[in-house]
């Protein structure tokens, strides 16, 4: 079972995401990442710094949610969008030879290109020193377009489960 | 040097009542109430020594209890100030150090206005209108009653005078601030919190002005006291409306930040119950004081937050050709959902929030209410509250720039 072509398009066609993550007061909190998605394992990645406020959310609790979406500010009915929601693991800067050869990379094609943007200020150091990578297992997605809803479960393996 | 002038922020009075032990030791709400205490047992001794009549031993309380109410409110000033946080602009900082030096000037300038009051008062009583002084204490004037009499006027006077002071040095500080705060850039403002604190002076102001009503009663027979009692109340509680009314249209938040949320049609709402996170994007309004989005009220949102108020606010630029100007505000904070419970005491925020929904999404409200039938029920509208309107009160913001992440005071 694959999950519905609209979420494919939203999750491949973006590379922006908002992540949320909250802590153990359950008090949320909300950074925009750019991010990879991987059809194969049903995953999503993103770089972000070890010290930034999300790492320590994540460290207090692991479930996590990201939303990609396409907005139309003239009609609400063309608004659509993907949150997954799943649980987030902490991957040391070193090993990141677990992606895929095609994951891989793109993450780096990404990378490259978020660190050439932002050269002039954080440097041209590789990654590494603060940088961790996030991984997202998703467990659960919803997919709308105006008020039309689809959503699809995954497995803990990351096949897809169940699509409505 | 700072905190020579920090401890210097006191009045007389205050410093007086500091140093006192049986008062020193209370905190100084308590230590008025045994002020007032001490004031009543005296005049109250000292009546029935003198065989006063019940209506004196009346009047005199009345007259302590005025200037009790209006020391509790106006010894307010000193500690709000006193943890002042300084402002993140160098023209409202100044202007805020120049209005406590004054208001707290080292020469006390503040007993100033109760010195002239009381100066004016005290012939009045003696030489002009002796009645007023039988009336209060009867036909005979022992001097030790008089002497008594003379300090609870004095008393009284001064604390007239502070509020002059006060409220005349607000109106002063609102109308400079309400200026200086035109010509902010980047991310210089006063924050939230210590407008709020200013605005709270403001308004225990309007409420020193009403009490002063209450010497109406002690001053009857004489029209003319009456009538300056009235111009009392009038010009206190007229200034300090309008400087609270001032301070209230003081952006609290700095430029950079008020133009991101005044611009962006989309914000993104974190919400978490159960320990998982959900967001959704929203359409917002912004009134240049409070942030309000709306929901369904079948939405997921809703009823997590019915659960857990704790809510993140994201507002973002992107601009893929120049990733410097890709700007991002975070609020995190509490929501509060409107009811129907708030419709009679908050009508004209709802009418107003939903006014501004009109104008920043015309066409969304015309698609919401044109298309009516074959919106799903979620998206129905109910009458009066079109959809639920929530408010969101932040206490920590964090600004991006490019890659620059800044924390702005709340």
């Amino acid at each position: 079972m694959r999950i519905p072509d609209e979420m494919l398009n939203i999750l491949y066609g973006n590379y922006f995401g908002y992540v949320c993550t909250s802590d153990r007061f359950e008090q949320p909190h909300l950074t925009p990442v750019f991010f990879i998605y991987e059809e194969d394992s049903q995953k999503i990645f993103f770089i972000t710094n070890d010290r930034s406020q999300k790492v320590r959310n994540i460290t207090e609790n692991p479930n996590v949610s990201i939303t990609v979406d396409i907005r139309d500010t003239i009609n609400p009915f063309n608004n659509e969008g993907v949150m997954a929601q799943g649980t987030a693991e902490i991957k040391e800067n070193e090993p990141i030879y677990f992606l895929s050869e095609d994951t891989l990379e793109l993450y780096m094609e990404i990378y490259t290109e978020f660190k050439s943007k932002y050269r002039a200020v954080i440097g041209n150091k590789p990654l590494g020193d603060n940088d961790v990578i996030v991984q997202i297992n998703i467990q659960k997605m919803v997919y709308w377009k105006g008020p039309h809803f689809k959503s699809a479960k995954i497995s803990e393996e990351g096949t897809v489960i169940k699509v409505t | 040097m700072d905190n020579i002038k920090r401890k210097e922020m006191k009045w007389i009075y205050e410093d007086i009542v500091g140093k006192i032990p049986p008062f020193s030791l209370l905190s100084y709400q308590y230590s008025i109430l045994l002020q007032l205490f001490f004031l009543l047992v005296l005049g109250l001794t000292l009546g029935f020594i003198f065989d006063l009549k019940i209506m004196s031993l009346l009047y005199g309380s009345l007259g302590i209890m005025v200037a009790v109410m209006w020391s509790m409110l106006i010894l307010q000033l000193g500690p709000t100030l006193r943890q002042f946080r300084a402002p993140l602009s160098k023209y409202e900082n100044e202007l805020l150090e120049k209005y406590k030096e004054i208001l707290f000037h080292k020469n006390h300038y503040e007993a100033l206005p109760g010195l002239v009051i009381f100066i004016l008062f005290m012939p009045y009583i003696f030489y002009y209108n002796p009645g007023l002084l039988d009336y209060w204490i009867g036909k005979t004037h022992n001097p030790v009653l008089l002497v008594f009499m003379s300090l609870l006027i004095w008393d009284i006077c001064y604390r007239m005078g502070l509020g002059i002071w006060t409220s005349v040095l607000a109106l002063w500080r609102s109308i400079n601030l309400g200026k200086i705060a035109k010509n902010r850039i980047e991310l210089e403002h006063t924050p939230y919190t210590e407008l709020r604190a200013l605005r709270k002076l403001d308004i225990n102001n309007v409420f020193f002005g009403l009490i002063s009503l209450l010497l109406i009663p002690i001053l009857q027979i004489d029209r003319v006291l009456v009538s300056v009692i009235f111009v009392f109340v009038f010009f206190i509680t007229f200034t300090s409306i309008i400087s609270a009314h001032l301070i209230s249209k003081v952006p609290w938040l700095p430029p950079d930040i008020y133009n991101l949320v005044k611009e962006s049609s989309f914000a993104y709402i974190g919400t978490s119950n159960h320990g998982m996170p959900h967001i959704t994007p929203v359409v917002y309004v912004f009134d240049g004081q409070n942030i309000f989005f709306n929901t369904s009220k079948e939405a997921k949102k809703l009823k997590i937050m019915r659960e857990n108020n704790k809510i993140a606010f994201l507002i973002d630029k992107r601009d893929m050709s120049n990733i410097y100007e890709n700007k991002a505000v975070l609020f995190t904070g509490k929501v509060q959902v409107f009811g129907l419970l708030d419709i009679p005491l908050r009508f004209i925020q709802m009418l107003r929030a939903r006014k501004l929904f009109q104008e920043k999404y015309p066409e969304y409200t015309q698609k919401y209410s044109t298309s009516k039938s074959e919106l799903p029920k979620a998206w129905q509208l109910t009458p009066i509250i079109a959809r639920i309107l929530i408010q969101v009160k932040p206490y920590k913001i964090i600004y991006w720039r490019g890659a620059k992440q800044i924390t702005v005071p709340v």
